[in-house]
C-alpha cells in the first residue's frame, strides 16, 4: 500500500514509518500542520499536534528523499469531545484539508501513517478524517506496551532528542538529551508520578534527527531554550531551533532525489 | 523468688479471668516508680529491704541518676488474694491466684508518648497524686488519655508521711486534702464521661481511692480498717467501710453512730475517719519521731506488731518505717484494691472492643477481642519497642487481644498505613521467639494467650514503631495510638566526622523505633532532623542517638520550632491553575476552618475514617457546614489525618473521580510543605470549585494532575491572607510565694503570660499556670531556677497552635522576618515565591 506518512518530527511519527516500511508498505509523502507564519508560535499547546520543533521538519523531505506538504494550523481546538464529529474551525479540519491536497495530488495514496499510541483522543480524530476521504490510518503503535516501545525505539537507532517537557519531574536540563540518555530517567519518574514512559499524555515531545529511513541526518547548528511557563513543580520548556542543516550519511546510498 | 516462678506465671495467663494489666500513671514526682518497687518487693523479685531506695523499673543510668522515668517498664506479678476477699471481686474469677501485669511509665510530660503506649496494652490505671502537690497538669493529662482508652482508675494518695512530717497538719485539716484532692481527681473523670464504661469515680467508701507512702512502704485502704474494726463494731465490712468516710462520726460516750458533727450537748465530735484510720497513724508517728520509748511499745502490742531483735534497736525515722510497713504494708493494700477493682482482659475488652478495633465489629477478630477469646484469630497489638542488649534489635512489646500467639507461629504483620485486601505495609512472616519481659529481665515462653502482654522477637525489622499482628486474612488494624503530645521542637544533627555518616542514618532509624513519639527525617536541604515532644525530651533523645544507636560524636544545632500554615481569610479570587500540557483546569479556594474543627480532627474525634455520612451530620451539626460540602470531604491532610481539608465543590464535571488520587496526592504533599515556609498547613479547607478536564484520560495522568492541582493550593493561600501559627506551651509551675516574683519576670521576658495563680490549700505552695511560646522556651528551665533560688520547677506541654499577627507576604512584618529566617534554614529562596508561579490565566 501506498502511504502518505504524519509527521510531527516526534518519534512516535518516525518509528511507526518504520514499521510501516518493515510490514511492506511504501512511503510515498510525508505531511505535516505546523503553526501560521505570521503567529511567530513554536508552541501553540494543540490538543491533537506536536508543534514545537517545526522548523526542523522544513529539512524532512530531503532527509527522506519524498515530497512532503504541509498545511498551517488555523483551527483550535473546538470540540474537545473524545469522539470527533466535523466542526468548523476546529484544528482537526486543518488536518482534513492537509490530507485532501495529498489525496488529489497523489490519488493512489490509500493509507496514513499515524505514530498514536495510546491517546485515542488523537486516533479517533485521524480516523475521523481518514474515514472521510476513503484511506485507511495505519497505527502499528497502538496500545503497544509503552516501555517495550521505548526499549524498541531506542534499539532501532531512532535518533531522538528531547524538544520539550511538560510534566512534574521533569526539568530543562532534560532537554537535548537522547532516548537512550533519559531511559533510567523516565522509569524512576514513572513510579513517582505515574509519567507514561513513551510520554503519550503530554509529558514530553521529541525530535527525530535521524532514523533508518533517513538518507541524511539533520544536524541542529542554532537552538535556544525557551521557558515557556516557569509554572513551581512543573516547568513548560523547549528547545527553539533557529537553524538546522542536513548531514550527509556514509553508511546510506544516497537518495534517489 | 518466693512467691514468684514463670511456671506458676504462665500457667496464670491461661486463667484470664485472674490476670490484670494495669499501668501507673501519675505527674512527674508524684512517685510513682518509688511506689512500684514497693509493690514488686511483695511479688518477689528484689528483695523487700532495698524497695524504696532502688528503683527497680528504672533500668537506664541516667533514670537512676536524674531520678525520673523515662521509658516505660513491665513487670509480672504475682498475688494470691485472701479466700474470704473473693466474694468482693465483682467479677468472673477463678481461684484466689491472681497475675498483675503492671506497667511503670514516665510522669514528664515530655514522655507522655510512652504513657499512652502503656494505656493501649493495660485495663486498669493506678493514678499516684502527691498528698502535698495535688492534681497537676499531667495527673490529668494522663487520666484524660487513660479514660479515652476506656481504662479504669484506681487513685493512690501517696507521701502521706510528708504531710505527716514536714507540714504537721491536724488530722481533719489531712482528711480536708484528702477530700480535696479526691475531688479534682472526680471531677476530671466526670468531665470525660463515658457512658460505656459508666461510673468510674473513685470513692474511699468504695475501696478505690488508697492512702500511702511509697518511700515508706505502708499503705491503706478503708478495707484493711473496716476489716480490723468490722468485728469490733459487729458490723458488716461493707457498713464499716462507708462510715470511716464522710460525715459520718463516733460517740464515744453513747457508742452511737452519728452523721452530725456535735453531740446532742453541743459539743464536737470528731469524724470517724480521723479517729479510727487517722488516729493510729498520728499516735505511731508521734510516739516514735519524738522518741516517746514506752508508748511506742504499748502502741506497738496495740496493734500486734512484733519486731525483730535488730529492728527494734532502730529509732526515728527508720524505726517509723518498719513499724508502718508491718502495721500497713503498702503492697498488700494496693495489690489487694487492684485485683478486686480493676477490670480483668474478659472484662474490660467487652466494652474497650469498640475503641480498640477498627474494622466491623462483627467479624470474627472483633468478636474476638470481645470475648478475650485464646481459640479466636490472633489479635496482637504492637505498642513500643524495647531496645534489646543486641545493638539495634528491639523487642516489640504489645498485648494479645484474642488468640494465642506462639514462637515460630506465621502471622501477618500490618503496619499504621495497612488497608484490608492491600499489599502496602504488610508482611507475613514468623514470629522467632515469644518473651515475657520482666523489668530488667526477659524469660522465654512457648506461647501466649489473649489478655496477656509480652514480648516479640524478630518483629522489629517489619515495623517501625507500632502495628497489629494477626492471622486473620480479613483482619483490619487496632487502633493507631492518638498521642496527647507533639513533636514542635525540632534540632538538626550532623556528625563530627563525614566517614561516620552511615552511622548517623542507621542511628536514627534505630531512635525513631525505640520512642513511639520521636521524629527523625532528612529535609530537603540534606539535613538531618530529630524533632521531640520538648528540651528535656529532644535532650534524652539525642544523648541516646549519640551513646546508643549511632555511636559516633555529633555536633547539633540550636533546637527550632515548628510552625504551622495557615490562612486567615477566604480566598480573594477563585484561583485557577493549567497542566503543563494546558489542557487540563483546575479552580480552587481556601478558606480556613474553625480552631474546633481543628481540635477535633486533631484529638481523632472525627476522623478520616469515620462513616461518611455521620461525620457529614457531625460537621452539620456541631460545625456548621453545609452537609452536601460535608460528605464530599475528598481527604484529610497531611499524612491523610491532619487539619486540613480538600473538599469537592464541583458540579456535574466529567472524569472527576477519576483524578481524585492524584488530587489527593497533591494535597497531601502541599498541606505538608505550605507555600510560605514549606511547614505543615493547618486549620485550611481547600474548595475544589470547577475542574476541566482532557477529554482522553492519557493527557489527564498523574504528571499532568498533581503539579497542577498542588498549585492551585498554593494559589489559593497566596491569595487568603496567609498567617503562621506558632505552638504555645501550657506551663505549670509549683513554687513558694517568694519565688513568684523571679516567675512573672522570667515569662515576661519571654512573650509568657500567666493565666491562673491559685495557693494550694494547705500548703504555702502557688500553682501557677502560664502560656509560653515554645520558641521562647529554650533553657526556661533553667533560667526559671536560676531566677527563683532553685524553688521553682515547670512542666511544659504543648498546648495550642496560635496565630502570629500580621501577613507573612507583607515584608517588613516580624512574621515575614520569621519566614524569611526559616526559609533560609532549610535552604530555599528566602523571598516567597511569587502568585503568578501558581497563578494561571484563562
Amino acid at each position: 500500500m501506498k502511504v502518505v506518512a504524519l509527521v510531527s518530527g516526534g518519534k512516535d511519527s518516525c518509528y511507526n514509518m518504520l514499521e510501516c516500511v518493515r510490514l511492506g508498505h511504501e512511503i510515498v509523502a510525508l505531511a505535516n500542520l505546523h503553526p501560521p507564519k505570521e503567529s511567530g508560535q513554536d508552541e501553540m499547546d494543540s490538543f491533537t499536534f506536536q508543534t514545537v520543533g517545526h522548523s526542523v521538519l522544513e529539512h524532512y523531505a530531503a532527509a527522506m528523499g519524498v515530497p512532503m506538504y504541509r498545511e498551517a494550523i488555523q483551527g483550535t481546538a473546538v470540540n474537545q469531545n473524545l469522539h470527533y464529529v466535523p466542526t468548523e474551525t476546529d484544528e482537526t479540519e486543518d488536518l482534513y484539508r492537509l490530507l485532501r491536497r495529498v489525496k488529489e495530488k497523489l490519488p493512489d495514496v490509500q493509507g496514513v501513517s499515524v505514530g498514536a499510541i495510546l491517546s485515542n483522543y488523537q486516533r479517533t480524530r485521524v480516523e475521523n478524517v481518514c474515514k472521510r476521504l476513503g484511506m485507511y490510518s495505519l497505527a502499528f503503535l497502538w496500545e503497544r506496551d509503552q516501555h517495550q516501545l521505548y526499549e524498541e525505539m531506542v534499539e532501532s537507532d531512532i535518533g531522538a532528542i528531547f524538544i520539550k517537557i511538560a510534566a512534574m519531574g521533569l526539568l530543562p536540563k532534560h532537554l537535548g538529551l537522547s532516548l537512550a540518555q533519559m531511559r533510567n530517567e523516565m522509569h524512576r519518574l514513572g513510579n513517582l508520578y505515574e509519567l507514561n514512559m513513551c510520554g503519550e499524555g503530554g509529558e514530553y515531545e521529541t525530535m527525530t534527527l535521524d532514523c533508518p529511513l533517513f538518507c541524511k541526518a539533520i544536524h541542529i547548528e542554532d537552538s535556544t531554550r525557551v521557558v515557556h511557563s516557569d509554572d513551581a513543580f512543573a516547568p513548560v520548556a523547549y528547545i527553539q531551533v533557529a537553524q538546522a542543516s542536513l548531514e550527509e550519511k556514509s553508511d546510506f546510498p544516497g537518495c534517489e532525489t | 523468688m518466693v512467691n514468684f516462678t514463670i511456671d506458676q506465671i504462665r500457667s496464670l495467663m491461661d486463667k484470664v479471668t485472674n490476670v490484670r494489666n494495669m499501668s501507673v500513671i501519675a505527674h512527674v514526682d508524684h512517685g510513682k516508680s518509688t511506689l512500684t518497687d514497693s509493690l514488686v518487693s511483695k511479688a518477689g523479685i528484689i528483695s523487700s529491704a532495698k524497695a524504696g531506695e532502688a528503683r527497680f523499673t528504672d533500668t537506664r543510668q541516667d533514670e537512676q541518676d536524674r531520678c525520673i522515668t523515662i521509658k516505660s517498664t513491665a513487670i509480672s506479678m504475682f498475688f494470691e488474694l485472701n479466700k474470704e476477699d473473693l466474694g468482693e471481686v465483682k467479677q468472673k474469677t477463678d481461684g484466689n491466684e491472681f497475675l498483675i501485669n503492671l506497667i511503670d511509665s514516665p510522669g514528664h510530660v515530655d514522655f507522655s508518648s510512652e504513657v499512652t503506649a502503656a494505656l493501649r496494652v493495660t485495663d486498669g490505671a493506678l493514678v499516684v497524686v502527691d498528698c502535698v502537690e495535688g492534681v497537676c497538669v499531667q495527673t490529668e493529662t494522663v487520666l484524660r488519655q487513660a479514660l479515652g482508652e476506656r481504662i479504669k482508675p484506681v487513685i493512690i494518695i501517696n507521701k502521706v508521711d510528708r504531710a505527716l512530717l514536714e507540714l504537721q497538719v491536724t488530722k481533719e485539716d489531712l482528711y480536708t486534702s484528702f477530700q480535696r484532692t479526691i475531688e479534682s481527681v472526680n471531677v476530671i473523670i466526670s468531665t470525660y464521661f463515658d457512658k460505656t464504661l459508666g461510673d468510674v469515680q473513685v470513692y474511699p467508701d468504695r475501696g478505690t481511692v488508697a492512702f500511702g507512702s511509697g518511700l515508706h512502704g505502708w499503705g491503706f485502704t478503708l478495707r484493711q480498717f473496716a476489716n480490723r474494726y468490722a468485728k469490733k463494731f459487729g458490723v458488716d465490712k461493707e457498713k464499716m467501710m462507708a462510715r470511716l468516710w464522710g460525715e459520718n462520726y463516733f460517740n464515744p460516750a453513747t457508742r452511737k453512730w452519728t452523721t452530725k458533727a456535735e453531740d446532742a450537748n453541743g459539743k464536737p465530735l470528731e469524724r470517724a475517719f480521723c479517729m479510727f484510720v487517722l488516729d493510729p497513724i498520728f499516735k505511731v508517728f508521734d510516739s516514735i519521731m519524738n522518741f516517746k520509748k514506752d508508748q511506742t511499745k504499748t502502741m506497738l502490742e496495740k496493734l500486734d506488731i512484733v519486731l525483730k531483735t535488730e529492728e527494734s534497736e532502730l529509732e526515728g525515722k527508720a524505726l517509723l518505717k518498719v513499724v508502718m510497713r508491718k502495721f500497713l504494708p503498702a503492697a498488700d493494700a494496693l495489690l489487694e484494691m487492684l485485683v478486686i477493682h480493676l477490670p480483668s482482659p474478659v472484662t474490660a475488652q467487652a466494652y474497650r472492643v469498640e475503641n480498640l478495633y477498627e474494622g466491623p465489629q462483627d467479624d470474627e477478630c472483633a468478636e474476638g477481642i470481645r470475648k478475650c477469646d485464646p481459640n479466636a484469630p490472633l489479635m496482637l497489638y504492637i505498642s513500643k519497642m524495647v531496645p534489646t542488649s543486641d545493638k539495634g534489635r528491639f523487642y516489640a512489646f504489645g498485648r494479645v487481644f484474642s488468640g494465642t500467639v506462639r514462637s515460630g507461629q506465621k502471622v501477618r504483620i500490618q503496619g499504621p498505613n495497612y488497608l484490608p485486601g492491600r499489599k502496602e505495609d504488610l508482611f507475613i512472616k514468623s514470629i522467632q521467639r515469644t518473651i515475657l519481659m520482666m523489668g530488667r529481665y526477659i524469660e522465654s515462653i512457648e506461647d501466649c494467650p489473649a489478655g496477656n502482654i509480652l514480648g516479640l522477637v524478630g518483629v522489629d525489622q517489619f515495623l517501625l514503631k507500632s502495628g497489629t499482628i494477626t492471622t486473620s486474612e480479613t483482619a483490619h488494624n487496632l487502633k493507631v495510638m492518638k498521642f496527647s503530645v507533639s513533636p514542635v521542637v525540632r534540632v538538626a544533627v550532623e556528625v563530627k566526622n563525614a566517614n561516620d555518616l552511615p552511622k548517623l542514618v542507621e542511628g536514627l532509624k534505630r531512635l525513631s523505633k525505640s520512642d513511639p513519639c520521636v521524629q527523625c527525617y532528612t529535609s530537603d536541604s540534606g539535613e538531618h532532623i530529630v524533632a521531640g515532644a520538648g528540651e528535656l525530651h529532644l535532650e534524652i533523645c539525642l544523648k541516646d542517638l549519640e551513646e546508643d544507636h549511632a555511636q559516633v560524636p555529633l555536633k547539633t544545632g540550636d533546637p527550632v520550632v515548628q510552625y504551622c500554615e495557615t490562612v486567615q481569610e477566604e480566598s480573594a479570587i477563585t484561583c485557577l491553575s493549567k497542566s503543563p500540557n494546558k489542557h487540563n483546569r483546575i479552580h480552587m479556594r481556601a478558606q480556613p476552618i474553625d480552631e474546633e474543627l481543628s481540635k477535633a480532627i486533631e484529638d481523632g474525634r472525627v476522623h478520616p475514617r469515620d462513616d461518611v455520612k455521620i461525620r457529614a451530620r457531625v460537621l452539620a451539626d456541631e460545625f456548621g457546614w453545609d452537609v452536601t460540602d460535608a460528605r464530599k470531604i475528598w481527604c484529610f491532610g497531611p499524612d491523610t489525618n491532619g487539619p486540613n481539608l480538600l473538599v469537592d465543590t464541583t458540579k456535574g464535571v466529567q472524569y472527576l473521580s477519576e483524578i481524585k488520587d492524584s488530587c489527593i496526592a497533591a494535597f497531601q504533599w502541599a498541606t505538608k510543605e505550605g507555600v510560605v515556609a514549606e511547614e505543615n498547613m493547618r486549620s485550611c479547607r481547600f474548595n475544589v470549585m470547577d475542574v476541566t478536564l482532557h477529554a482522553d484520560t492519557i493527557h489527564r495522568g498523574g504528571g499532568q494532575i498533581i503539579p497542577t492541582c498542588r498549585r492551585v493550593i498554593y494559589a489559593s493561600v497566596l491569595t487568603a491572607t496567609p498567617g503562621i501559627l506558632e505552638p504555645i506551651f501550657l506551663v505549670e509551675i509549683q513554687c513558694p510565694e517568694n519565688a513568684m516574683g523571679g516567675i512573672y519576670g522570667v515569662l515576661n521576658r519571654r512573650r509568657g503570660h500567666v493565666f491562673h495563680e491559685e495557693q494550694r490549700p494547705g500548703t504555702p505552695l502557688y500553682n501557677i499556670k502560664a502560656y509560653l511560646p515554645v520558641n521562647e522556651s529554650f533553657g526556661f528551665t533553667a533560667d526559671l531556677r536560676s531566677h527563683t533560688g532553685g524553688q521553682a520547677f515547670p512542666q511544659s506541654v504543648f498546648d495550642h497552635w496560635q496565630l502570629m499577627s500580621g501577613n507573612p507576604l507583607e515584608a517588613g512584618t516580624k512574621v515575614a522576618d520569621l519566614v524569611k529566617a526559616v526559609r533560609k534554614r532549610k535552604g530555599l529562596a528566602e523571598e516567597i515565591p511569587s502568585l503568578d508561579r501558581y497563578l494561571d490565566k484563562m
